[in-house]
């Protein structure tokens, strides 16, 4: 319980770091201080108070959601399916995400608008054909059939995806920031139209951590005390849906995130019990993109690099260390 | 305890919580139950006995509506289990699996405390009354003195109470358990045979899925005995196990003996 409490700590700690950072860094710097004032307003030169608050806080709270979006999705995908290898790429929501956005910016270029909307619809139409495939026949609903039908939805859309570059390979360049993932200070208005679909995203998460806890005793032991394990796998799979075809629809392909945060704060907290790995999830996943996000952004001002690449390079050497000790 | 002597098939139904008539089960287009019967009474142990695929597991596994049958009719305390919903099963029996998965890190505490997550409403936390709960179940299952240990750190016989204690958080007065001593070695089965019999001197009601006949003879009130997923006897033990039920359902020369509370199956291994 002591080391449960200390990686709660320790994260929040870390995420406190990580928002200051990333209101105050960037092109310009604005004093710690002086972004502190700002939050709780005043203080500041006008100047600075329209970089924090319509610039920088809009991109920070985003990155906040969808770090914990994806965070949440790869705990709960997890648990439900009882195998470390899935996250939404496994359900096919990153493929789906990846053709709904990259068919708006090369067949409708002028329309770059509707680009969230592309990937959120896609990412959703993808997660929902697998778990069409993998409720239908026999063995419904097992982890097999899930990962295999998600497979295939990847290895489809991901096709897809493809064949569109080869074909306008001119307007390839202006996709691939999206491919790489990363946020854009474009305000608040993704968030104001996808916020629904976070929302009853982290709603289902919350409501399946108690079951996912008996479904880790296995469904006899779940079946036992009352639940559904089927019912519990298609709940969780469609809250990850949403999480992360929402994500997608502001963050582009953040998949990496999804799987290895859950590992990362398994193995710091030393259990597998989702009381404890889905609201830490959630907070480690929201700090490492934070992080990521204000790297991203300052390491060489003003040019703003994809967030991916960043976080997968603060990830992997964590990872890799706590996978070295767990095993 | 239970009836004595040999009750046939479809014979009058005694009293009690369970109440399963004609249950058929096919799966995967395999008729496995073909009309099976099984009844259990207040504070009894029943023991279902039978060969290798003949459908024990089916059978126990249909009652506790965690597969759902094709046929036949099953009442919980004269409730249609079809009519029941999953919460309130969990509160009529607890359903013990053969062997749970176990993951890492979540201690003997806490897999309890998940089995009595059946008492909470979605959301909610556990009250006094339910912590206490989970004690009361640690203790009875022989746990407590082991609660905050690791379940990947426990043996066999360890963790076999620790999935009773998980079904006796759920609190419900039948415990229905899947072969539970089948991977246990002799001083493992001991204990636990030993825990299930105790629980039924509390007044729980206990139906188990046992392979060994000698064992099942020792702690059973009652012996039930699956062929071809159909029931072909209920009874006391060293009644139904006879000599000429042996051979024609098992196919085996052996003879049931019991003396003082010892059980004993003699086998001609190697044919007479």
């Amino acid at each position: 319980m002591a080391r449960r409490t200390a990686v709660y700590a320790t994260l929040l700690a870390a995420l406190a770091a990580a928002t200051v950072a990333s209101l105050a860094f960037g092109a310009v710097q604005v004093p710690i201080g002086d972004v502190i004032d700002i939050l709780f307003g005043g203080g500041g030169t006008a100047t600075q108070q329209q970089i924090v608050e319509t610039l920088r806080l809009p991109r920070t709270v985003e990155a906040l959601v969808v770090g914990a979006a994806l965070g949440i999705a790869g705990a709960i995908l997890q648990g439900a399916l009882g195998n470390p290898l899935a996250s939404p790429d496994v359900i096919g929501v990153t493929g789906g995400a990846g053709f709904g956005a990259i068919l708006i910016i090369i067949l409708f270029p002028g329309s770059i608008a509707l680009l969230p909307v592309g990937a959120l619809f896609f990412g959703l139409l993808a997660a929902a054909m697998v778990f069409v495939f993998a409720w239908s026949g026999r063995n419904r609903g097992s982890t097999g059939k899930v990962i295999l039908a998600g497979i295939a939805m990847l290895s489809l859309f991901t096709a897809g995806t493809t064949g569109l570059l080869a074909a306008y390979p001119e307007r390839a360049p202006s996709a691939i920031f999206f491919i790489a993932g990363g946020l854009t200070s474009s305000g608040w208005e993704e968030i104001k139209t996808i916020w629904p679909y976070f929302a009853v995203g982290f709603l289902i998460a919350l409501m399946l951590i108690r079951p996912l806890d008996r479904l880790a005793l296995g469904d006899d032991v779940a079946a036992s005390l009352g639940s559904r394990p089927q019912l519990i796998r298609l709940g969780a799979g469609v809250a990850a849906a949403l999480l992360a075809a929402a994500s997608a629809a502001i963050a582009g392909l953040l998949g990496f995130l999804g799987l290895v945060v859950p590992h990362v704060v398994r193995m710091a907290g030393g259990t597998s019990s989702h009381t404890f790995v889905v609201p830490a999830s959630a907070l480690g996943g929201a700090a490492l993109l934070v992080a990521g996000d204000t790297l991203a952004r300052t390491l060489r001002a003003p040019i703003e690099m994809p967030v991916g690449p960043f976080m997968v390079l603060l990830g992997v050497p964590l990872f890799l260390w706590l996978l070295r000790k767990a095993v | 305890m239970g009836p004595g002597g040999e009750q046939s098939r479809g014979g009058r139904p005694p009293k009690g919580l369970l109440e399963a008539r004609g249950v058929e089960v096919e799966i995967a287009g395999t008729q496995i139950l073909r009309g099976a019967d099984l009844d259990l009474g207040d504070g009894e142990l029943v023991a279902i006995v039978g060969p290798n695929g003949a459908g024990k597991s089916t059978l126990v596994r249909a009652v506790s509506g965690l597969q759902r049958p094709n046929a036949g009719n099953v009442r919980w305390s004269g409730r249609e289990l079809s009519d029941m919903r999953g919460r309130d099963l969990a509160r009529v029996r607890a359903f013990v699996p053969q062997r749970m998965p176990v993951p890492a890190g979540v201690t003997v505490r806490e897999a309890v405390t998940i089995g009595r997550s059946s008492h909470l409403k979605p959301l909610s936390r556990l009250t006094g009354a339910d912590r206490e709960g989970v004690e009361r179940a640690m203790e009875r299952a022989g746990v407590a003195r082991f609660a905050e240990r690791s379940l990947t750190t426990l043996s066999g016989g360890e963790l076999q109470r620790v999935q009773i204690g998980i079904g006796l958080a759920q609190e419900a007065p039948v415990l229905i358990a899947d072969e539970p001593t089948s991977q246990l070695d002799l001083g493992a089965t001991v204990g636990v045979a030993g825990l299930l019999r105790s629980l039924v001197g509390e007044g729980l009601a206990v139906l188990l899925v046992v392979h060994d006949l000698s064992l099942a003879a020792a702690i059973a009130d009652r012996v039930v005995v699956v062929s071809e997923g159909r029931t072909v006897a209920s009874g006391e033990a060293t009644a139904v196990l006879s000599h000429e039920r042996l051979a024609e359902v098992w196919g085996a020369d052996a003879r049931l003996t019991e003396h003082e509370g010892r059980t004993a199956l003699h086998v001609a291994w190697v044919g007479p």
